[in-house]
């Protein structure tokens, strides 16, 4: 196992910009979630807190390693600090930014972060080139499940007609910017309906546990037979 | 002995994990095979990661076979109880198919730079 790099957010992969002109709605998203939502800044500082809140960090770290403007990030980190999102801690001459796991709204955050600018957008985007291919792509185990411990691998499981090959070697890349080993298990559509009507084990204990979607969603996975 | 490994991964019936495990070890079984006849022998210790690249230095294969065969390292090592199953028909064919090329490829290299030890 790989030891986690201090940083899970990737900067600069900016928007995913999916293919255009797929049929079904659940493959089409004209824009990121996160950027729909929030302003650069915010999202970027969103990735950095929530993704790994076991980590504090200062101002010149957080400019670096999240991509943003001191000024704006300043502003930002203050009124986060106000609402209690953050928390601000003092060692010797430098002032530390910490993700406030006391907030009512941490662990809405986390998932927020993470499937929106962390883990799971940078896995989306690593697989995409293949995604006329892929009926389906989630995440499962300790990271769906928001258990993970830091040296833990990200699981995953492809639906589709691509090889194995290719999907390992596509995620590469995408393995050293999150700083996790990561496990696809790539089925054919036809083994996969096969299997989950058969009630495979692994299979039926994988779907009925959190998912975070890469590709596809809940109902194209009930389409599948789950 | 990789031969008997790839003909039992043919009989019918074996779980995928085992088809898995069984061309695995054909594959790493080839590769052990180049790096002995380079005069190398590895340890009990070596890592099966070091095997598998050692495949770019002895008979020169290229990068995509080697990580793609060590590819199926990390998913070799996964098998654990709670995970038991894992393993796809998909991805049990392509570990053949990837063991059965890279026995063909070292047999090939050996004929050529070897051929005393066939």
């Amino acid at each position: 196992m790989r030891s986690p790099a201090s940083l899970a957010y990737a900067p600069g992969l900016g928007t995913i910009v999916p293919i255009m002109g797929a049929q079904e709605s659940s493959r089409k998203a004209s824009q990121s979630v996160g950027s729909a939502l929030f302003g650069k800044t915010q999202r970027a500082l969103l990735a950095l807190f929530f993704v790994r809140p076991e980590e504090s960090f200062y101002l010149r770290q957080i400019v670096r390693l999240a991509g943003v403007g001191q000024g704006a990030a300043q502003r930002e980190l203050s009124a986060w600090v106000d609402s209690g999102l953050l928390v601000r801690s003092r060692r010797g001459q430098q002032v530390y930014y910490q993700a406030n796991r006391d907030s009512p709204v941490f662990g809405e955050l986390k998932a927020l972060a993470v499937k929106t600018a962390g883990i799971a957008d940078v896995l989306r985007e690593a697989i995409t080139k293949f995604r006329d291919r892929i009926t389906l792509a989630f995440v499962h185990g300790s990271v769906a499940e928001q258990t993970e411990k830091a040296g833990s691998d990200v699981d995953m499981v492809v639906v589709g007609d691509v090889t194995f090959g290719d999907i390992a070697a596509a995620l590469q890349p995408a393995q050293d910017s999150i700083g996790r080993e990561v496990n696809p298990s790539v089925y054919s559509e036809k083994e996969f309906r096969k299997k989950l009507r058969a009630s495979h084990p692994f299979l039926k204990n994988v779907v009925g546990k959190p998912k975070i979607f890469l590709i596809g969603d809940e109902r194209q996975l009930k389409r599948l037979g789950a | 002995m990789a031969d008997r490994d790839l003909r039992d991964r043919a009989a019918k019936g074996l779980s995928e994990d085992w088809q898995l495990a069984i061309a695995y070890n054909a594959a790493l079984q080839c590769a052990t095979a180049a790096l002995a006849a380079c005069g190398y022998r590895s340890s009990r210790e070596a890592h099966h990661y070091r095997v598998i690249q050692s495949l770019a230095l002895t008979i020169g294969a290229d990068a995509k076979l080697v990580s793609r065969l060590d590819a199926f390292r990390k998913k070799r090592n996964i098998g654990d109880y709670e995970r038991s199953g894992l393993v796809s028909e998909k991805e049990a064919e392509e570990i053949a198919m990837l063991a059965r090329q890279l026995r063909k490829d070292v047999e090939n290299w050996l004929r050529k730079n070897h051929s005393h030890l066939i």
